[in-house]
């Protein structure tokens, strides 16, 4: 195997995790203050829909269009996860049920794809693309280059989202205090922290993400809309945050090993390697469900595992 | 962080007395219409007329025969996954795994349809129903047993198990040369595909003319009326309803509390198999991940099963009404009746029903709250 | 008694009265805290002492009187005022995120320096560890909380209290949780608080606690103050007696059980517990090698304060609790640990003192809860079917004769207090039983179920059962006990024959003071 090779494996891995990657951070989020989001598939595709119409039919400089685009693909999604905060944070409805309807309210047969039908998207090209941006004119650098150097701007977003959610959940005082929420939202309660507001705050953030996530197919990848366009990559984030367990950079880690492990796994069976691409990218879901029983059961209870809180409404009465 | 949202002058308080009778009635009532209301505006908004609109779904999916039996092809799966989900819902068990017990369910009904099915269908029903139930039962006890004796949370690990029964899906049909592929003929290698099961071995449906009621969708009511006997005529049944809602109780009465866990998981990765097994032996007669896959009956099923509230008689009705929905968005597919409608009718059911289900345990008051403070 | 306006009075209630629909929980208490003191709160269950605190800390309004801090009056509107003013409180149960740091939790909805956004992890570490040493309390700033033991939270609780800037603390029975080496470092942080100027309430129901740390004890009974003692030098010589009258009142109701045949059988063997041992559930040992006789026919009273282990006992017994050591038989057959169903084939029967929680499913109904223990017969079933007539048959001729409103399909979770506890008893009492262990058995009821429930115990006794009866409620084991076991820090600190039972002597033995002692 060559160098080369591998260097356009890494590239293309990172390039095709990304919009996993940006929607498993918003539900991250999401996650630690103790709301489990299952839609996150529908808030992606309500994010492409809505970013192909604006570069389909605003008109301006490229860049100026494609920023339109991903902001309102984040205020749609954005939108449509308030739904499900309400319900869960509100309403204290079950977060498993809420967020499945949520998936079938906005996801392939859903809102996404009526959007698309009024709006006449299908089979209609787009007229903004992003295309990789060449950076410092670096494209070239040997090994670095490709990976690093040539990639589209929402990678480089994705990256310092990553940073700053990073430092805003381990450094900062409101970090402090989300991290609680998820952990003992009574304790929290007690300290005077508001749990509804961060729990609204971050569903919805989370919702954004997503959205922005979800722009990648439209913007990106493709200039078209199609119903379904993303294929399952929600799903996929959901299973990054856990995989991740709920660490940012594992969650960049983890994206970009999926980007790979699907390319690479193409490629191996072309390559007639005996080993089914199948059982590379089950290994991550089967040993995370081996460190969930691990941690579950005691050892390192403390430093991994879900937030406590996870997927329980909170009622300040205790019901 | 401070003042995202205003203060509103709307409570809500728990109930601390039994909850009127009429509220419990009136509140699914009351929450249907409040969703008719907002899909017709939703409608309106579209530009659609909603009278058409409305008129092309109730064609397609009630008013004839066939369509009925068209319905009836959408809301078997549902059934099955919504009973599934229901069982271990309404026990505090969090089984979002459905959709992977269906896969499995898949794979062992149409194994075993390849293998014996050429022996006529009394031999190969049952032995493809009983080999689904066998082979979900064991993907629902992983999470199970890891949540009933380690206490790993269910939701998670049986989420991870529905990208694992994928990706078998997947490997079985795309990327290896299984018993389940067919390896022969002209297209064979162009797009992997299934072998196509033995015709002895395909389910009956049951009727004549045009209308017909896909086998699955009887093994589905007989289900509804043994799972409902089950929960409530049952000791089993019982004991489950007791340490679901009491944990407490079930120690002090010595109930055998991880053991039932590990039961209602079983029960229900079984009956979400089945769904599978009647993709395969109703509709598709070939193991075909991608048609497996994206309708994600498994996840569908639980909204049914929510919808219903967990009652399984409840399931069969929230089952046809979702059923008829879905297929009059395949069937219709027209300018009035798109199918996209489908996922945002739904959507707006469910929420709306779920939404109201606040009103049994809490009332809402407006103003603000009274402090008592001393002269 | 302090009463004029002082302002070296750190906190006072004054004419404080607080009544709650059926009860007056607090009767014009005068209470004040001195800058600088540790002023115990001594009381039973029930005597208002927590429902004072609460007043003091914002968390009730009075319905008369007022609070004064620093002799000025000030309405405390919620526990954020009562901060603003100094005044915390450190409860029996903690609010400690236990993924969190020992830093972060102390820091969390607050900031050291008025930083919004930034979490000076360092700094707050810094701070803890500084405040840690100057009130000897060591605790590692950088731990989680997770890792630490329930002496070292309870440091943290204290902890983020200091770190706001309080000056009065107030410690709900802190050492209920502790061993005694850690109340010991307790007793010595809270003299340090008080030297430096701190004023510090400790609620307690143990005389030698608040023997070792306080300068005054103020006693409540019934919502009732009913006497301030100043310790000062002289601690040693406190008149305990007099302390426990004040706390345990002199009123022993006429209206003791009349125990015609009253020698219960010495011989025939009711319930033997030998050297029992039970953890409760975090941990710690609640019940600390306990070894009791019960005859058959003889109603033994358990008196103590809630927490002191009578829960873990009880459920112990039953089998519904494992136990760590010792032995358990009823009637002669010893009972496996963990087995309630085992306790139940001896011929025991245990009424809980959580009903809703425990005894009773509250999502069913009446018939199908009187069968919680007994569904397993044949009788009950048809095949795997239930039998439901019969079912609700066998609740009927269990219920008759006990006057229940509603029948045998109400929903067991509206069933009021008394109703509930009825069913309670139906059930669990139905059969001819060799041991009955029944746990606050008149709690919350009125007068004529407890008529009711007080003449089924004395009936089930006279009829050969051997009753462990547990009550916080000592005129209830006093009337209906033969004799009374007196139970205090997982052990039992001394039995009495109930007849010549001396009140003060027991209220002693209720405060951990040893038979004998």
């Amino acid at each position: 195997m060559n160098h080369g090779l591998v260097i356009e494996l890494i590239a293309t891995g990172i390039f095709y995790g990304t919009p996993m990657a940006i929607a498993a951070l918003g539900e991250l989020l999401a996650e630690r203050t103790g709301v489990l989001n299952l839609g996150v598939e529908g808030m992606m595709l309500m994010g492409a829909v809505v970013a192909f119409w604006v570069s389909r039919d605003v008109s301006g400089p490229n860049g100026l269009v494609l920023i339109i685009a991903v902001v309102a693909a984040a205020a749609a999604a954005a939108l449509v996860s308030l739904i499900h905060a309400f319900m869960t944070i509100t309403l204290r409805a079950n977060q498993v049920v809420s967020g499945l309807a949520l998936t079938i309210f906005a996801g392939a047969t859903g809102l996404s794809s009526y959007v698309g039908d009024l709006a006449n998207l299908g089979g209609n090209p787009g007229h903004h693309i992003m295309n990789a941006i060449n950076v410092f004119g670096l494209k070239n650098v040997p090994i670095l280059g490709p990976i690093v150097f040539d990639q589209p701007a929402l990678v480089y977003v994705s990256w310092v989202i990553a940073i700053a959610i990073f430092w805003y959940v381990n450094k900062t005082r409101q970090g402090l205090h989300l991290r609680a929420v998820g952990e003992n939202p009574e304790a929290a309660d007690a300290m005077g922290v508001r749990v509804t507001h961060y729990r609204y705050a971050h569903v919805l953030i989370g919702g954004a993400l997503a959205g922005v996530g979800g722009s990648f197919y439209t913007l990106v990848i493709s200039s078209e809309w199609t119903d379904g366009i993303t294929s399952g990559a929600g799903w996929i984030a959901l299973a990054l945050v856990i995989l991740a367990f709920w660490q940012p950079a594992g969650v960049l880690a983890g994206a970009y090993l999926f980007g790979v492990v699907s390319a690479l796994g193409a490629n191996l069976s072309a390559r007639g390697v005996q080993l089914p691409p199948e059982v590379f990218s089950a290994l991550p879901y089967v040993l995370t469900i081996v460190v969930l029983a691990i941690v579950a059961s005691g050892w390192g209870r403390g430093r991994f595992g879900a937030p406590a809180a996870l997927g329980v409404p909170y009622a300040r009465d205790g019901a | 962080m401070r003042a995202i949202l205003p203060a509103i002058p709307v409570r809500l308080e728990k109930r601390t007395d039994r909850t009127p009778g009429w509220v419990l009635a009136a509140t699914p009532v009351g929450a249907f219409l409040f969703a008719f209301v907002i899909v017709t505006i939703v409608l309106l908004a579209g530009g659609h007329n909603p009278l058409q609109s409305y008129s092309a779904m109730l064609q397609a999916s009630v008013t004839s025969t066939s369509a009925i039996s068209q319905t009836l092809v959408s809301a078997t799966p549902l059934l099955l996954t919504g009973l599934a989900a229901a069982v271990a819902f309404r026990m505090g068990i969090w089984n979002i795994g459905g959709e992977g017990q269906l896969y499995i369910g898949a794979v062992c009904a149409s194994g075993i349809a390849l293998a014996i099915g050429a022996h006529g269908i009394g031999l190969a029903l049952p032995a493809m129903i009983l080999a689904a139930m066998i082979g979900g039962a064991l993907w629902a006890a992983i999470p199970g047993l890891l949540r009933a004796y380690l206490n790993a949370n269910e939701i998670l690990t049986s989420l991870m198990l529905n990208y694992v029964a994928g990706l078998l899906l997947d490997w079985l049909i795309n990327d290896s040369n299984s018993y389940w592929r067919d390896t022969t003929g002209p297209s064979a290698y162009l797009v992997a595909h299934g072998k196509t099961i033995p015709g002895s071995a395909d389910w009956p449906a049951i009727g004549g003319g045009s209308f017909t009621v896909p086998f699955g969708f009887l093994v589905g009511l007989v289900l509804a009326a043994l799972l409902f006997v089950l929960v409530r005529h049952t000791w089993l049944g019982y004991q489950l309803r007791v340490t679901a809602d009491n944990p407490g109780v079930g120690r002090y009465a010595g109930m055998a509390s991880k053991r039932n866990f590990v039961i209602v998981m079983l029960l229900s990765g079984a009956v979400a198999a089945i769904a599978g097994a009647s993709q395969v032996g109703d509709f598709t007669h070939i193991l075909d991940p991608t048609g497996l896959q994206s309708p994600q009956y498994g996840y569908t099923g639980i909204v049914v099963a929510a919808l219903g509230r967990y009652n399984p008689l409840a399931v069969v009705i929230s089952a046809l009404l979702l059923g008829a929905i879905t297929n009059a968005g395949i069937n219709v597919q027209s300018a009035t009746f798109p199918q996209s409608l489908t996922g945002v009718i739904e959507g707006i059911i469910l929420f709306c029903v779920l939404g109201s289900e606040i009103l049994s345990r809490y009332r809402v008051r407006v103003g603000p709250e009274k402090v008592a403070v001393a002269a | 008694m302090v009463s004029e306006p002082d302002s070296r009075v750190a906190l006072a209630a004054r004419g404080v009265t607080k009544r709650f629909p059926g009860v007056i929980a607090n009767d014009k208490v005068d209470f004040g805290v001195l800058s600088g003191e540790v002023h115990a709160l001594l009381g039973e269950n029930g005597s208002g002492k927590t429902t004072l605190c609460k007043m003091l800390t914002g968390m009730y309004q009075p319905t008369a009187g007022h609070i004064e801090v620093d002799g000025e009056r000030v309405v405390l509107r919620s526990p954020a005022d009562a901060h603003h003013h100094g005044i915390f409180m450190v409860h029996q149960h903690f609010s400690l995120v236990e993924r969190l740091t020992v830093a972060e939790n102390v820091m969390l909805g607050w900031s050291l320096d008025g930083s919004r956004i930034r979490f000076k992890r360092r700094r707050a570490e810094q701070e803890v560890a500084r405040l840690a040493e100057q009130y000897e309390m060591p605790v590692d700033a950088g731990k989680m909380i997770g890792d630490l033991s329930i002496g070292e939270r309870q440091r943290v609780e204290i902890l983020k209290a200091l770190c706001r800037g309080a000056r009065v603390l107030i410690l709900d029975e802190p050492t209920t949780v502790l061993t005694p080496q850690e109340a010991e470092r307790l007793f010595a942080s809270v003299r340090r608080l008080a030297k430096a100027g701190n004023s510090v309430i400790f609620i307690s129901h143990k005389l030698h606690e608040v023997l070792a740390v306080s300068d005054q004890v103020s006693v409540l009974r019934r919502g009732v103050m009913t006497g301030t003692v100043e310790l000062g030098d002289h601690a040693a010589s406190v008149d305990r007696k007099e302390l426990a009258r004040m706390m345990v009142g002199r009123e022993i109701e006429l209206g003791r059980r009349p125990r015609a045949a009253r020698a219960p059988e010495a011989a025939k063997a009711g319930l033997e517990i030998k050297e029992l041992v039970v953890h409760n559930d975090l941990g710690v040992r609640a019940v600390d090698r306990i070894t009791l006789n019960v005859a058959a026919g003889e109603v033994l009273g358990i008196a103590g304060v809630a927490g002191n282990g009578q829960r873990e006992f009880a459920e112990a017994i039953a089998g519904v609790r494992p136990r760590s050591g010792g032995e358990v038989s009823v009637g002669g057959t010893p009972v496996r640990s963990g087995r309630p169903l085992a306790a139940l084939a001896a011929g025991m029967a245990f009424v809980p003192e959580d009903r809703m929680g425990m005894g009773l499913a509250s999502g069913i109904d009446v018939a199908e809860n009187m069968v919680l223990k007994s569904f397993r017969t044949r009788a009950f079933s048809r095949g795997p079917v239930i039998r439901r007539g019969r079912v609700v048959d066998n609740a009927n001729t269990l219920l008759t004769g006990y006057e229940l409103q509603g029948g045998p399909s109400s929903l067991v979770g509206q069933l009021s207090g008394g109703n509930a506890q009825k069913v309670l008893l139906a059930r669990e009492m139905a059969s001819k039983l060799q041991a009955l262990v029944i746990a606050a058995p008149t709690r919350g009821l009125d007068v004529g179920v407890t008529e009711t429930v007080r003449k089924l115990i004395a009936e089930a006794a006279d009829g050969g059962t051997a009753v462990v009866l547990i009550s916080e409620d000592l005129d209830e084991v006093l009337d209906l006990a033969d004799r009374v076991a007196v139970m205090s820090g997982g052990r039992i600190t001394g039995i009495v024959e109930a007849e010549d039972a001396d009140v003060e002597e027991i209220g002693l033995l209720m405060m951990g003071q040893d038979h004998g002692a």
